[in-house]
C-alpha cells in the first residue's frame, strides 16, 4: 500500500478515469446543449437562441408524442402488478413453477424487432388474432389493431406489456427468494390467509424492488419504446402512436435538423434529471418516516 | 507470449509497419488505373443488382480502368452516410443518389459535383436521370434504372366484374364505374397497404401531378407561393377521401404495409392498386399473364394530368473525389451498349438510358411499360420534391388518416397547409434553395 501525506494523490489515480467518462459522456451532453440553441446543418450552424424550442413546443406533432408517452406510463403500474402477482404465484412453488419461469421469461430474450414483426402479422386486421375472434363469434374484438388511431397506441401498450412483464418476474421473483421464511411462516401460524400474506407481508419487504422497477420502467415508457414504435407502426397511423424519440430520429436522420432534435434530447434530459430528483425525495421522504 | 521471442515479436512489427507504410507509395507502380470507390443501394428493391454491379467494376478493370471499390449501404443510411462523410471530406469519388430532393440537400450543401462537362452530354441527356437531377442549370445525377409509377389491375378480376381487361378506365368517373363493379363482383376495388406510409407517397405523387403544370408548381406549394387550401392543390386528397366513403378500398389497408398490399392484386384479392415498374416481370409470371398496367385515371386540370410518371435512382460524383474525371468515365462506362444490356441479363430489368436495346423483352407488359412509360412524354415523379417534414408530418398523416375515415380531403389540405409553414420556419435556409430550384422546373 502507498502511503503519503498528500492529499491530492488519490484524485491524481483517477484523474485519467474521471477525463475519460467526462469525454465520453460529459463532451456529447455539452454538445447537445449547443446544438440545441443552434440552427444546425451539418455540425454547425447560426445561434438561433431558443428559437429552436420555441418551434418545438408549438407544433402539434409534438405535442401528440408527448401525450402518447404519457399514455404508455399507464403501462407502468399494469406491468408491476402483473409482474408481482405471476411472481408470488411461482414463489408459492405451483407444479412446474421452473418451466413456467422460463416460459414467462422467453418474450423478454426475444429481440424487439422479432417481437414487432411477428405481433405486427398477428394483429393485422385480417390477421390470425382476428380471424381467431372472428370465427369464436366475438367479433367485437375484432378491432384494427394496427390501422385505428384509437386503438394502436394500446396495441403497443400490449405488446410492450408482454414483452417487459418477463424481465419483471424474474426480478420480483428473485427478490421473493430472498425473503425471510421464518417471517412468512409465522404469518402463516399467526392465522394470515393469502391475501393477507400478500398485502401486509410480502409486498411491504419487496417495496425498494418494486421502486426501483417503477424507475426503469417509466423511464423505459419515455426513452426507450423507439423499437416497438418504429417496428410496429412508425409512429402512425396519422399521429396516433408517434412517441419522442420517434420524434427525435425523424428531426435527426430524415429531416437534417440536429438542433431541434438537441433541443427535444435536453427537454427529455432535464424531464428525467427532475423525475428522478423527485423520486429520490419521495424516496428518502418515506424513509424517514418507517425509520421515525 | 510462449512461442514467440521478443526478437521475433520486434521483427514482424517491423516488417508489418514498413508494409504498411510503403504500401501506398507502391500502389501506382503495381496498377496501370486509378481506384475508385463507389457506395450503392438497390439490391434491396432490384435482386441482382449486386451481382450486376460486380461484373460492371471486373469489366471495367479488364478494360483498363483500374479497380472500383464498391460498398453496398443500408437503406437507412444512404443520405447521412454520404454526408456524414462528405462533411469530413472523406465521401466516396461515385455515390448512389435518390431523385429530387433526397440528393439535391447534398447538392446545396456542395457536397455533389456538377456533371456538366464531366460527363458526356450526350450520356447526361440519355441516361433517363429525370429533370429532377437540375439545379441551377446544371445536373447532378447520371440515370441508373426506372421505376414506372404505375397502378396494376388484375385482368381477370375485370374480367369476372365484367369490365373489359385490355381498355383499363382512363378517367376518373370511369375509374368509379369500374371501383363499383368490382366490388359487386365481390372483391375491394382499389388500395394495396398503407400502414407504413409509402403507399401515401406514390398516391400523392401521381395524384398532384395532375393538378400541376409544371413540378416548379409542386415547389411553390411548398415555399408558400401556392397554398393547399386550394381546392385545386387538394383535390388529390378529396379523391382519395371519395374512394374511401364510397367503400371500395380494401378494408385492411391501414393495417398492411405496401408490399404485401400490392401483393393482394397479384393474389386475387384486389382489383387495383398503386405499385412500380420493377415489380411487373414477377408479379405478372406470378398472375400467368393477368397482370395490367395503367396509369392514374385523371380527375385533374393540368398539364401534368394523363402524364406517364416516372422516377429513377441514379449515380452522382462527390465534390470531394481527387478523381472526378475517371469517375465520370466510369459512369459513360455504365452507359455503354455492352454495360446497359449486362444489365438487363443481370437483373432482368431495365437501365434508364433510352439508347437501350429493348427488343430483348419478352413480356408485353414490360414492354408497354418501357414504350408508354419510359419512351413517352413523361412526368417527374413530383413526391421527390416533398421535404421530409412533410412527408413525415402531412403526407404520411394525411393519406393514412384519409384511408382510416379520420380526415377529409379539405382537412388534409389544411394541414397540408400547416404543415408547410412549419417546414418553412424549421428550415429558412432551405426556402431559398427551393425558389431556385422551383425555377429550373418551372414556375
Amino acid at each position: 500500500m502507498i502511503r503519503t501525506r498528500n492529499a491530492f494523490v488519490p484524485y491524481l489515480f483517477v484523474a485519467p478515469c474521471v477525463a475519460l467518462l467526462t469525454f465520453i459522456f460529459g463532451y456529447p451532453l455539452v454538445k447537445i446543449f449547443e446544438f440545441s440553441f443552434r440552427q444546425i446543418r451539418g455540425f454547425t450552424g447560426p445561434f438561433v437562441g431558443l428559437r429552436n424550442y420555441q418551434l418545438i413546443l408549438n407544433q402539434p406533432t409534438f405535442q401528440d408524442a408527448i401525450s402518447n408517452n404519457a399514455k404508455l406510463l399507464l403501462a407502468v403500474p399494469v406491468i408491476i402488478v402483473i409482474s408481482v402477482l405471476i411472481a408470488i404465484v411461482l414463489f408459492e412453488r405451483v407444479r412446474g413453477w421452473r418451466v413456467y419461469r422460463t416460459i414467462l421469461f422467453v418474450p423478454y430474450i426475444l429481440s424487439v424487432p422479432i417481437v414487432a414483426v411477428v405481433l405486427k402479422n398477428i394483429f393485422q386486421f385480417n390477421g390470425p388474432f382476428n380471424e381467431t375472434v372472428r370465427a369464436l363469434g366475438m367479433e367485437f374484438l375484432a378491432l384494427d389493431w394496427l390501422g385505428d388511431p384509437n386503438v394502436a397506441i394500446w396495441t403497443i401498450m400490449i405488446v410492450v406489456i408482454w414483452r417487459e412483464v418477463g424481465f419483471g418476474i424474474v426480478l420480483m421473483l428473485s427478490r421473493l427468494l430472498g425473503l425471510n421464511a421464518e417471517t412468512l411462516e409465522a404469518a402463516q401460524l399467526d392465522g394470515a390467509n393469502w391475501r393477507q400474506r400478500v398485502v401486509y407481508v410480502i409486498v411491504p419487504q419487496m417495496r425498494g424492488i418494486i421502486e426501483f422497477y417503477a424507475v426503469v420502467n417509466i423511464i423505459g415508457m419515455v426513452a426507450a419504446v423507439f423499437a416497438y414504435v418504429f417496428m410496429v407502426t412508425k409512429g402512425g397511423p396519422g399521429t396516433s402512436t408517434q412517441v419522442m424519440e420517434l420524434y427525435i430520429f425523424n428531426m435527426l436522420t430524415r429531416n437534417a435538423l440536429p438542433g431541434i432534435a438537441s433541443a427535444v434530447s435536453v427537454m427529455l434530459f432535464i424531464a428525467f434529471v427532475i423525475m428522478i430528483l423527485i423520486l429520490f425525495f419521495l424516496l428518502r421522504r418515506s424513509r424517514g418516516r418507517e425509520l421515525a | 507470449m510462449r512461442g514467440i521471442s521478443r526478437r521475433n515479436f520486434l521483427k514482424s512489427a517491423t516488417a508489418l509497419s514498413l508494409g504498411a507504410t510503403l504500401s501506398p507509395v507502391m500502389k501506382p507502380f503495381a496498377q496501370s488505373g486509378i481506384d475508385l470507390s463507389m457506395w450503392y443501394w438497390g439490391e434491396q428493391e432490384l435482386p441482382g443488382l449486386q451481382a450486376y454491379v460486380d461484373q460492371a467494376v471486373a469489366a471495367w478493370s479488364e478494360a483498363g480502368g483500374g479497380t472500383v471499390d464498391v460498398l453496398l449501404q443500408d437503406t437507412d443510411v444512404v443520405i447521412p452516410q454520404f454526408q456524414t462523410a462528405a462533411a469530413a471530406n472523406n465521401a466516396p469519388d461515385i455515390q448512389f443518389l435518390w431523385n429530387g430532393i433526397y440528393h439535391m440537400e447534398s447538392v446545396w450543401f456542395g457536397y455533389l459535383s456538377p456533371l456538366n462537362g464531366l460527363v458526356s452530354d450526350a450520356v447526361l441527356a440519355e441516361s433517363g436521370a429525370t429533370d429532377l437531377s437540375h439545379f441551377e442549370g446544371n445536373q447532378y445525377r447520371v440515370g441508373w434504372y426506372p421505376l414506372q409509377m404505375v397502378i396494376f389491375y388484375n385482368k381477370a378480376l375485370f374480367d369476372n366484374a365484367g369490365l373489359d381487361a385490355d381498355a383499363p378506365p382512363a378517367t376518373w368517373d370511369e375509374l368509379l364505374g369500374a371501383c363499383e363493379a368490382l366490388v359487386s363482383s365481390g372483391v375491394p376495388a382499389f388500395g394495396g397497404g398503407i400502414q407504413d406510409g409509402f403507399w401515401g407517397e406514390w398516391y400523392f405523387g401521381q395524384a398532384l401531378a395532375q393538378s400541376l403544370d409544371t413540378p416548379g408548381e409542386a415547389i411553390q406549394l411548398f415555399i408558400g407561393d401556392l397554398d393547399f387550401r386550394e381546392p385545386r392543390y387538394h383535390e388529390c386528397w378529396t379523391r382519395l377521401e371519395e374512394l374511401v366513403v364510397n367503400g371500395y378500398m380494401n378494408d385492411d389497408m391501414s393495417s398492411l404495409e405496401l408490399y404485401p398490399g400490392i401483393d393482394k392484386v397479384v393474389t386475387g384479392d384486389l382489383g387495383m392498386s398503386l405499385s412500380i415498374g420493377t415489380r411487373i416481370p414477377a408479379d405478372n409470371a406470378a398472375m400467368d399473364g393477368n397482370l395490367g398496367i395503367m396509369k392514374l385515371p385523371v380527375f385533374g386540370q393540368g398539364a401534368l394530368a394523363d402524364k406517364p410518371i416516372v422516377d429513377s435512382q441514379g449515380l452522382g460524383i462527390s465534390t470531394n473525389s481527387a478523381n472526378k474525371d475517371e469517375a465520370a468515365d466510369f459512369l459513360e462506362f455504365l452507359n455503354s451498349p455492352g454495360q446497359l444490356d449486362a444489365f438487363w441479363n443481370i437483373t432482368s430489368w431495365m437501365p434508364s438510358n433510352v439508347n437501350w436495346d429493348s427488343s430483348v423483352i419478352e413480356d408485353p407488359v414490360v414492354q408497354q411499360a418501357w414504350d408508354e412509360w419510359n419512351l413517352g412524354d413523361q412526368a417527374p415523379y413530383v413526391s421527390n420534391l416533398i421535404p421530409a417534414q412533410f412527408w413525415t408530418d402531412a403526407m404520411f398523416v394525411a393519406s393514412q388518416s384519409i384511408v382510416g375515415g379520420n380526415m377529409t380531403g379539405e382537412e388534409a389540405g389544411e394541414q397540408n397547409a400547416r404543415v408547410v409553414q412549419e417546414w418553412r420556419d424549421f428550415n429558412p435556409d432551405l426556402v431559398e434553395n427551393y425558389q431556385k430550384w422551383a425555377e429550373d422546373l418551372g414556375n
